[in-house]
C-alpha cells in the first residue's frame, strides 16, 4: 500500500492534494451556504484560459491560471453588483465564454493537447516541485483568510443584511472570498483538473450537511470527506493508472450517497 | 413628542426616498429617544420597511438628514448599539448548519476582533441573551427544527447578544402562531420596561398597539406621528391610512 510513497512524484501529489482538499472543503462550505456553488465551476473554466495562455506563451500555467481566475471572480462580482442581471446567468455567460476562449487558444497552439488533458482532469504525475511550493504559499495565505474571517463569513452566509447592519464590511469580505476561491480553484487544477474541482469544493459540504449538525462539525465532516477522497482517489489513480481528478470525484460522490442513505428522513 | 434634552437615537429631518423617479418616502421628520416603545403601522407599499432600512444604513436617502446618536449616519460606527430582526427572521433555511447557540453567537461577531475567539464576556452575553429569550434549553438544537415562535425568539436573542440600545423589528410575527405572538409581545414589553431597551417595530397587529405602545408612526409615503396611540386607532385615522379594510379590522378587534 505504502510503496507508492517511494516515488517522489507521489509524495508531491499527496502534499499538494491534501492541502488542496483542506482548502477546497473549507472554502466550499462558505460557497455552498451562500448558494454560490456554480461559481466554482465558472472559475475553474476561467482558470483553463490561464492554463491555455501559459502553455502557448511558455509561462507557468498555474500562475497565469491564478491571475485569470482572479480577474474572472472580480468581473463576476462587478457584473452582479452593477447590473440588474441574474447571478446564475452571469456565471453561465462567463463559463461558456471562458471555455470558448480556451478552446480557441488551444486550437491555435495545436501541439500541447496532452498537457491540456492533465489540466482538464488532473494528473498526479504532473505535479512539479514548483507547483507544490506555489500551492503551499498561496494556499497558506488563502487558508489564513478563511480561518481569520470564518465567523464573519458564516454570519454573512446566514443573513447578509443583518451582518451588514451589525457593522461587518460585507462587500469587502464577499470580494475577498471570491478572490480566495479563485486562487484555490486555480491551484487545484493540477491535481483535480478544471472540469472536476467544482465537485471537490461542493460535494463534501453537501454530504456533511446531511448529518444536520452545527457549523463547526459540518466543516470538520466536509474536511474529513475531502481528505479521505483525495487520499483514496490518488491511491486508486496510482495503482490503476487513472486520471486523479476522476477517481477523487467518484470517491467523494460515493461518500455523498452514503451520507444521503445514512441520514434519510 | 416627549420633551427631552437628550440626544435622540435617530434624528430624521425632511427625508425623501425615490426609486427611478417614484417617491417612496416624502419629507419624513421624526426623532426616536432612548427608552421609547414605538410601533410603525401603515399599508403595504407605504414605505415602512424602506424607512427602517434607511435608519439601519441599508438604503441611502435621496434627500434630507439622518443623524444616529448625534452623528451623521455616514460617520456612525457603533452599529452594535442597534439590534435588527428582519421580516423573514423566523423563516429560516432548514438545511443551514446552525444550532441555536451558533445563531445567537453571531450577535457577538462584530464585537470580536480579527483574531478574537469567544471571550468569557462573549460567552456570558450569548448565554444571557438566550436566557432572556427563554431559549437556553434549546441551545444545542438545530435552528431548522424549531417552531416559528422559537425561531423568532432565537433571532431576537441574536440581536440582544450585542447589548443593543435599540431593537428594530420588521413585522416580527410573520410565520408565527397566535399563542407565540402573545408571548412575544409580553417579552418585548419586558425588554422595554426592565432592560430599558428602546423598541421600534413594524406591525399590522393593530390591537397590540393600543395596549402597550407609547407612540405610533403611521407611514404612507408621509409620516404621521401619534403620541397617544389611541388617537391612531380612531376609525377616521385607520380608514384614511388603510381604506375600508382597516375600518372592518378595527371593528373586529373590539368585538372580541
Amino acid at each position: 500500500m505504502f510503496e507508492m510513497f517511494e516515488y517522489e512524484f507521489m509524495q508531491r501529489a499527496f502534499i499538494a492534494g491534501l492541502f488542496i482538499a483542506t482548502l477546497a472543503s473549507i472554502s466550499g462550505t462558505f460557497i455552498v451556504l451562500k448558494r454560490y456553488s456554480l461559481m466554482s465551476e465558472t472559475l475553474a473554466h476561467s482558470a483553463l484560459v490561464g492554463v491555455a495562455v501559459g502553455l502557448v506563451a511558455g509561462f507557468n500555467p498555474l500562475w497565469i491560471a491564478v491571475l485569470v481566475a482572479l480577474v474572472s471572480a472580480w468581473l463576476m462580482e462587478y457584473l452582479r453588483s452593477s447590473f440588474s442581471l441574474y447571478s446564475d446567468a452571469i456565471l453561465s455567460i462567463i463559463l461558456s465564454g471562458s471555455l470558448a476562449i480556451a478552446v480557441i487558444i488551444v486550437s491555435l497552439g495545436g501541439s500541447f493537447n496532452n498537457s491540456l488533458f492533465s489540466y482538464l482532469f488532473g494528473s498526479i504525475l504532473s505535479v512539479s516541485y514548483e507547483d507544490v511550493i506555489t500551492i503551499l504559499v498561496f494556499g497558506t495565505l488563502s487558508l489564513g483568510f478563511l480561518l481569520l474571517f470564518a465567523k464573519e463569513l458564516y454570519f454573512i452566509a446566514y443573513d447578509e443584511e443583518v451582518a451588514k447592519t451589525s457593522g461587518i464590511k460585507v462587500w469587502l469580505l464577499n470580494f475577498l472570498l471570491v478572490s480566495v476561491v479563485a486562487v484555490i480553484i486555480a491551484l487545484s487544477i493540477r491535481v483535480v483538473g478544471s472540469l472536476l474541482i467544482g465537485a471537490l469544493m461542493v460535494i463534501p459540504t453537501v454530504a456533511a450537511l446531511q448529518y444536520r449538525v452545527g457549523f463547526k462539525k459540518t466543516i470538520l465532516i466536509a474536511l474529513f470527506f475531502a481528505l479521505f477522497s483525495v487520499s483514496f482517489g490518488m491511491s486508486i489513480s496510482f495503482y490503476f493508472s487513472l486520471p486523479s481528478g476522476a477517481t477523487i470525484v467518484l470517491c467523494v460522490i460515493a461518500l455523498f450517497v452514503l451520507s444521503l442513505i445514512l441520514n434519510r428522513r | 413628542m416627549p420633551i427631552s434634552f437628550k440626544v435622540p437615537i435617530f434624528d430624521v429631518k425632511g427625508l425623501d426616498f425615490n426609486v427611478s423617479g417614484v417617491s417612496i418616502l416624502s419629507n419624513i421628520s421624526l426623532e426616536i429617544f432612548e427608552g421609547e416603545y414605538i410601533a410603525i403601522i401603515g399599508p403595504n407599499g407605504g414605505g415602512k420597511t424602506t424607512l427602517i432600512r434607511i435608519l439601519l444604513g441599508l438604503e441611502k436617502p435621496s434627500a434630507g438628514r439622518l443623524k444616529i446618536y448625534g452623528k451623521k449616519y455616514e460617520n456612525f460606527k457603533e452599529w452594535h448599539k442597534i439590534g435588527y430582526v428582519p421580516q423573514r427572521a423566523s423563516l429560516v433555511d432548514e438545511n443551514f448548519p446552525a444550532t441555536v447557540e451558533d445563531i445567537v453567537s453571531m450577535g457577538r461577531v462584530a464585537k470580536r476582533g480579527l483574531f478574537g475567539g469567544m471571550s468569557k464576556a462573549d460567552k456570558r452575553a450569548v448565554e444571557d441573551a438566550m436566557k432572556k429569550m427563554d431559549v437556553l434549553t434549546l441551545k444545542d438544537k438545530m435552528v431548522g427544527t424549531l417552531s416559528g415562535g422559537q425561531r423568532q425568539r432565537v433571532m431576537i436573542a441574536r440581536a440582544l447578544a450585542s447589548h443593543p440600545k435599540i431593537l428594530i423589528l420588521d413585522e416580527p410575527n410573520t410565520g408565527v402562531d397566535i399563542v407565540s405572538q402573545q408571548r412575544f409581545y409580553a417579552l418585548l414589553s419586558k425588554l422595554n420596561q426592565e432592560e430599558k431597551i428602546t423598541i421600534l417595530f413594524i406591525t399590522h397587529d393593530i390591537g397590540v398597539i393600543v395596549d402597550d405602545i407609547q407612540r405610533v408612526f403611521t407611514i404612507n409615503q408621509k409620516a404621521t406621528i401619534c403620541n397617544n396611540p389611541k388617537e391612531a386607532m380612531s376609525c377616521e385615522e385607520m380608514s384614511s391610512l388603510y381604506g375600508l379594510d382597516a375600518h372592518l379590522l378595527y371593528n373586529h378587534k373590539h368585538e372580541h
